[in-house]
């Protein structure tokens, strides 16, 4: 059983001509680390509502760690945590008040009025939440005060907080710093390592999906592919050598002699599939610059997007 | 990174008493937080019982065969728990805008809860309010026995869930500020006038009858007023119901609207 089961989904929202996703099916394994990626308005948002019990379904089934998700939706709560895209805290309460009230909210602690009559293993958990994330200095100040980028800390921690089986991240890395951003990943890494958390994904900083498990393409609501970010690459793309030469001319023509293709921008790209190696060695012309550029999954996404954009054309 | 130490409550009975008391708590803080709000709550009853309620007295209360500003006073008094707890529930709009509903609405615990201690934490502007009212009341010489006043106390928690239901089937649907203001007034003020919180209905017949029995209001007040005036001479001339009849009323109304109140709310957020 995975832990995230859908199994031909359907989203239309009133009103709309065609559906905002369109008989998606998947299946997410527990303990992986899954990264749901399209373009704006593919459908991703709309998936993780419904996945997250906080938007109804047209058709279909979904069912989280073996609960549905309308039938079962309070148990499916119990299992889930959520950072959305937007973010949603109440900005007239300290940032502490906003993780006591999710934290009561999922019964890990009864409520107290202020922050020293709350539970010991509560103060302990949140001090040390907030060391990780670093937002130690400003746990007593209200939201309003506080960065965009404290603010996304903060809502990870706050969803943390009750140890959920599944962690959806929604965007929830948009705006934040390159040094926050990978703060935050070290911290999500340790807490998938410790406690086997799945974690569902969705993003446009794509290299953060460069390490998941398995990779789904969604667009126009529909899945356009579902594997291994390996095996996308793959599919998509081959591996490039980039060369060089003083005379550039001359290894052009040793290129088209050998009847390798390639093209020229900036540098010499010659695109292969079997061995780097054996083409090199092949090569008469004196390199200046010799290079493999493996593709990234940001590379795939592109590529998978401009192939759909050729296709509608 | 340490062991969780937390571990969730397992007794679900603790976890939504737990939950009211949080989302209550979060609305008294928000409310404490802002000063304008407590300023209004205040204010309120200084424009209602010391000018509205002042000139009502000062044209009305001749061969009534009651005391008038006593009558009036449970009037003001009821009216602005009604009033500021319905203008609580305006805040679901707040929340909506913040996203903080979704916040809410994604927690394992029951949506009744959540509304619940919504309705409960909006009701302490309420009681503010009401002090404010006792207050302008003792300025203007009317005042309540202590004995009654806190029988009256002990029923504005009723008062506030029943208008706080009621402010749910309507502003539960609105994502929209202005248009849940304008709520707010749809929902008060025909209750103010056709309830019996300043102005006697026992003479109302035709449309107007059947308006005021279907107010929640009117048998919040008849009850308080019923509290109040048991054992005096002026019972029969103010008092319409038999209490039992106006707690039975409001129980039921109060728990049909909250049901409907708390489905319209969960399914608008829900996007069906």
């Amino acid at each position: 059983m995975g832990m995230i089961e859908v199994n031909n989904l359907v989203k239309q929202y009133k009103g709309a001509k065609t559906p905002s996703v369109d008989d998606i099916s998947f299946k997410v394994d527990n303990g992986e680390f899954f990264a749901f990626l399209g373009p704006n308005g593919a459908g991703k948002t709309t998936t993780i509502s419904i996945l997250t019990t906080t938007l109804s379904k047209t058709s279909g089934e979904v069912k989280i760690a073996g609960f549905d998700v309308e039938k079962d939706a309070r148990q499916v709560r119990e299992k889930v945590g959520i950072i959305f895209q937007q973010p949603s805290l109440d900005p007239q309460l300290t940032a502490e008040q906003n993780i006591r009230f999710h934290a009561c909210l999922y019964g890990m602690c009864g409520y107290r009025p202020t922050f020293k009559m709350m539970p010991a293993a509560y103060r302990k958990k949140v001090l040390e939440l907030a060391e990780i994330v670093g937002i130690q200095d400003v746990l007593f100040r209200p939201i309003k005060k506080l960065s965009g980028g404290m603010q996304r800390k903060l809502e990870i921690i706050r969803s943390l907080i009750h140890t959920p089986d599944v962690l959806f991240l929604d965007e929830s890395t948009q705006g934040l710093d390159a040094v926050s951003r990978r703060g935050l990943w070290d911290y999500i890494n340790d807490v998938r390592n410790q406690y086997g958390t799945t974690i569902f994904l969705t993003t446009h900083y794509i290299d953060e999906a460069e390490n998941v498990d398995k990779v789904c393409l969604i667009n126009h609501g529909e899945i356009a592919a579902c594997c291994s970010p390996e095996e996308m690459k793959r599919s998509l793309l081959k591996q490039e050598l980039v060369l060089d030469a003083e005379d550039r001319t001359t290894l052009t023509n040793e290129l088209t002699a050998l009847g390798l293709t390639f093209t020229v921008n900036g540098r010499v790209i010659v695109p292969y599939t079997e061995s780097a190696q054996e083409i090199i060695s092949r090569l008469q012309t004196k390199l200046t610059v010799l290079r493999i550029h493996e593709p990234s999954l940001e590379d795939a996404y592109v590529e998978f997007l401009n192939k759909t954009r050729r296709g509608a054309a | 990174m340490s062991e969780l130490a937390l571990t969730r409550k397992k007794s679900r009975i603790f976890r939504e008493l737990n939950t009211v008391l949080t989302v209550a708590a979060r609305e008294i803080t928000v409310f404490l937080k802002s000063p304008g709000t407590a300023i209004m709550s205040l204010a309120l009853p200084l424009v209602m019982m010391g000018m509205i309620g002042g000139n009502l007295m000062q044209n009305m209360a001749g061969d009534l065969g009651f005391d008038f500003g006593q009558f009036m006073l449970i009037g003001m008094l009821v009216t602005m728990l009604f009033m500021i707890t319905t203008m609580g529930m305006t805040s679901l709009v707040d929340d909506h805008d913040i996203d903080f509903n979704q916040e809410m609405l994604v927690s394992p615990v029951s949506r009744y809860s959540l509304v619940v201690g919504k309705i409960l934490g909006g009701s302490f502007a309420a009681i503010v309010s009401m002090a404010g009212t006792l207050l302008v009341g003792l300025l203007m010489g009317i005042t309540l026995p202590l004995g009654k006043l806190l029988l009256v106390l002990a029923l504005a928690p009723l008062m506030c869930l029943s208008g706080g239901a009621l402010a749910m089937i309507f502003i539960g649907l609105i994502k929209n500020k202005k248009a849940a203001n304008l709520a707010v007034m749809l929902i008060t003020m025909p209750q103010m006038f056709l309830s019996g919180a300043i102005i006697p209905i026992a003479s109302s017949s035709g449309v107007l009858l059947v308006l005021s029995r279907l107010m929640p209001m009117t048998y919040c007040l008849d009850l308080t007023r019923a509290v109040v005036y048991s054992g005096s001479a002026e019972y029969s001339s103010v008092v319409m119901f038999n209490p039992l009849i106006n707690f039975a009323v409001i129980i039921s109304l109060t728990v049909v609207c909250l049901v409907i109140g708390t489905l319209f709310f969960a399914r608008s957020e829900k996007n069906l």
